[in-house]
């Protein structure tokens, strides 16, 4: 058995959230600040400073797969009548990220409109593939659905034929 | 916080995810060269929360896992055991 270093787990969400992403960082060798805020809906935990890198991951794989933890782990204390997203985030790794989706969907937009065929998007998750649908609902011109399974699950934005 | 090795974070980690936190088990085995297996044990009733739909939870334990040895060099597996 290895020695634990760990502390117990708290019975609340956002303290368990606080107490995994402290060990998170310590096992990954970060000396960051770690915050959880909570609201109505949401849990969100972040670890800021500079030295990041490593906790998000390639492709953000490992933040992703933090964020799922704290998920799964706030989950199983929470009053099921008031179920709360968990968020995690690495410095402005998040709104960096949501910027490049919503960017990736203008693009696709454009292509299909100007080619009058559907466009395909890299595979993503489905928190990263609703920025994208949020991001161009109001647009009249095309319309957005997903296709593949998890975890290929894509995004494809296609032109709305008219008349 | 003081250092959290890579098994004292998975110990962390499936007690999280449990019913039966007390009987989360991580055992450190050496494989040779800069290679480390942990397997992990939780209770029968609990496989299925540590594994996840499709294996999803498994995977993002692993994910973690590994990003925690990075700066050691050590390349670590983790074994559930059914």
């Amino acid at each position: 058995m290895p020695e634990s270093t760990t502390p117990p787990l708290p019975d609340d969400p956002a303290g368990r959230v606080e107490v995994i992403l402290e060990a998170v960082a310590a096992a990954l060798g970060l000396d960051e600040p770690v915050t959880v805020t909570e609201t109505d809906d949401e849990i969100r935990g972040v670890i800021g400073g500079e030295e990041v890198g490593l906790l998000i991951g390639k492709h953000g794989q490992t933040i992703d797969a933090v964020q799922l933890l704290c998920h799964q782990a706030a989950q199983r204390v929470m009053d099921p009548d008031s179920r709360k997203r968990v968020v995690v985030d690495a410095a402005d790794y998040r709104e960096r990220r949501n910027e490049s989706l919503r960017r990736q969907g203008d693009v696709a937009a454009e292509e299909a409109i100007a080619s009058g065929r559907p466009i395909e998007l890299e595979p993503m998750s489905s928190a990263e593939r609703r920025v994208v649908h949020e991001h161009l609902r109001d647009r009249t011109e095309i319309e957005t659905y997903s296709e593949g399974d998890e975890p290929n699950r894509f995004l494809v934005v296609a032109p709305l034929v008219s008349g | 916080m003081a250092e959290v090795t890579p098994a004292a974070l998975l110990d962390l980690l499936a007690r999280s995810l449990v019913d039966e936190p007390d009987q989360v088990q991580v055992t450190e085995v050496p494989e040779g060269e800069g290679e480390l297996v942990l397997e992990l044990e939780v209770a029968e009733d609990d496989l299925g929360r540590v594994i996840g739909r499709g294996g999803r939870v498994a995977n993002a334990l692993r994910s973690v896992v590994r990003a925690s040895a990075t700066q050691s060099g050590q390349r670590i597996l983790v074994d559930i055991l059914d």
